[in-house]
């Protein structure tokens, strides 16, 4: 009989021990990764989404002067051109025209690739 | 026992006075006499805390201990924070003796608003002679209570997320009247920890030490080797806490003067959030003061 509130205590020692952390339980807002950026993974996905409606190969005469961003030498060779535009930078054209500016993170993403010397990775 | 102890002066008296016994050995005369006693070991420590940490001491039976213990700021904050005595860090408690071998205790800290409470009890106890143990041996059970405000009152806050839970083994042996040495294996756990690098339990192995330099006075030591301590898995780096400080006793008190790269008193505080190095000047100078009133005979 004495030793129930040994186990009482005991019980509620081990019951009350839980492993958990902050980051898990509660994640915050994204944090944006410019780490490691890649050409094929990052920043042709923003392309493809923002660009493509006038610059892929196929609109690009008819839309965008013939200045086309679907292949890798074509986007490093227009790379800070498009790091330009894309921070609505004075003497470059504001892109994507006609649409919201890219968000921060997407072009963080593009100008990482571009300082790490725009590879084709 | 004082009868016997008179007899025992009566025997001797009359031994002493025949000339026969004169160059006999009085240890072994008395051993003759009394027969091999048990001698326990009393005093390994001043008191219940080397210095942030718990010592093999326990308060005895109806004896309650009221401890008032600060922190100030780091020595390297400068003549404009006067060095750290602009910024004080205190802990309360009130502790008492159930038993001579069990002890309980509560506690309220400025780190982290943390409510705390304790169980230690008394294993074994040093002693030579009939019984004989090399050390002392008692444990501690503590339970923390983060008493902070959630930085996010917004999402799903659990109450149990803000328990912390450690336990200790302490071992000391007290090798003669001037040195004595405690070993304490440590577990700390937290239910809550920042990331999942941060690991929710930490192992530690303690060690302290005792010089006495004169009656009232003794130097202190006190170093835990945090196990599992890996800077890279820490939101903020942790260090080892190193603790150096003086004991004076005064007759029911006994106040200790410290210095220490832990902010915290209690042990979820300096065995899992010692974030100031040596080093670096991350020196925090603090006393303990520790009166106790004996509350029954």
């Amino acid at each position: 009989m004495k030793k129930i509130p040994l186990f009482f205590i005991l019980w509620v020692g081990a019951s009350g021990c839980i492993w958990d952390n902050e980051e898990t339980l509660f994640p915050g807002p994204d944090v944006c990764d410019t780490l490691d950026v890649s050409y094929a993974m990052d920043v042709v996905p923003i392309m493809a989404n923002n660009c493509y409606t006038c610059h892929s190969n196929a609109n690009a005469p008819e839309f965008a002067f013939g200045i086309t961003l679907e292949d890798y030498t074509d986007v490093k060779a227009s790379s800070s051109a498009i790091i330009g535009a894309i921070r609505h930078s004075d003497g470059f054209p504001a892109m994507p025209r006609g649409a919201d500016p890219l968000d921060t993170c997407s072009i963080s993403r593009i100008e990482a690739w571009v300082s790490a010397g725009s590879p084709d990775n | 026992m004082k009868t016997r102890n008179l007899l025992i002066l009566l025997q001797l008296g009359m031994a002493v006075s025949q000339s026969g016994v004169y160059g006999q050995d009085l240890g072994a005369f008395l051993e003759d006499q009394v027969g091999e006693t048990t001698d326990y070991t009393f005093a390994t420590f001043k008191t219940t805390r080397i210095l942030n940490g718990h010592s093999v001491e326990l308060d005895h039976e109806g004896q309650m201990d009221v401890r008032i213990s600060h922190r100030f700021g780091t020595i390297n904050s400068g003549a404009y924070e006067f060095f750290g005595l602009d910024q004080a860090h205190i802990h309360l408690s009130f502790e008492y003796g159930l038993k001579d071998w069990m002890m309980v205790g509560m506690g309220r800290g400025t780190f982290e608003k943390t409510v705390d409470g304790f169980t230690k009890i008394k294993l074994l106890r040093q002693s030579k002679g009939i019984r004989n143990m090399p050390v002392s041996v008692s444990w501690m059970s503590g339970m923390y209570v983060n008493g902070l405000h959630w930085s996010d009152p917004e999402r799903e806050n659990r109450f149990i997320y803000r328990f912390s839970f450690a336990h200790q083994l302490m071992i000391a042996r007290k090798f003669n009247e001037r040195f004595s040495l405690q070993l304490t294996p440590s577990y700390l756990h937290q239910n809550l920890v920042e990331t999942p690098g941060d690991p929710n339990d930490l192992f530690s192995m303690g060690a302290g030490s005792r010089i006495k330099l004169s009656k009232r006075v003794s130097f202190n030591a006190e170093y835990y080797y945090i196990l599992n301590r890996d800077h890279q898995n820490f939101t903020t780096g942790i260090y080892n806490p190193l603790s150096l400080g003086i004991d004076i006793e005064t007759g029911g008190h006994v106040f200790q003067i410290i210095m220490t790269n832990s902010v915290g008193m209690a042990e979820n505080a300096f065995l899992g959030h010692t974030t100031g190095r040596w080093l670096d000047g991350d020196i925090h100078i603090g006393f303990n003061i520790s009166r106790v009133f004996q509350l029954k005979k």
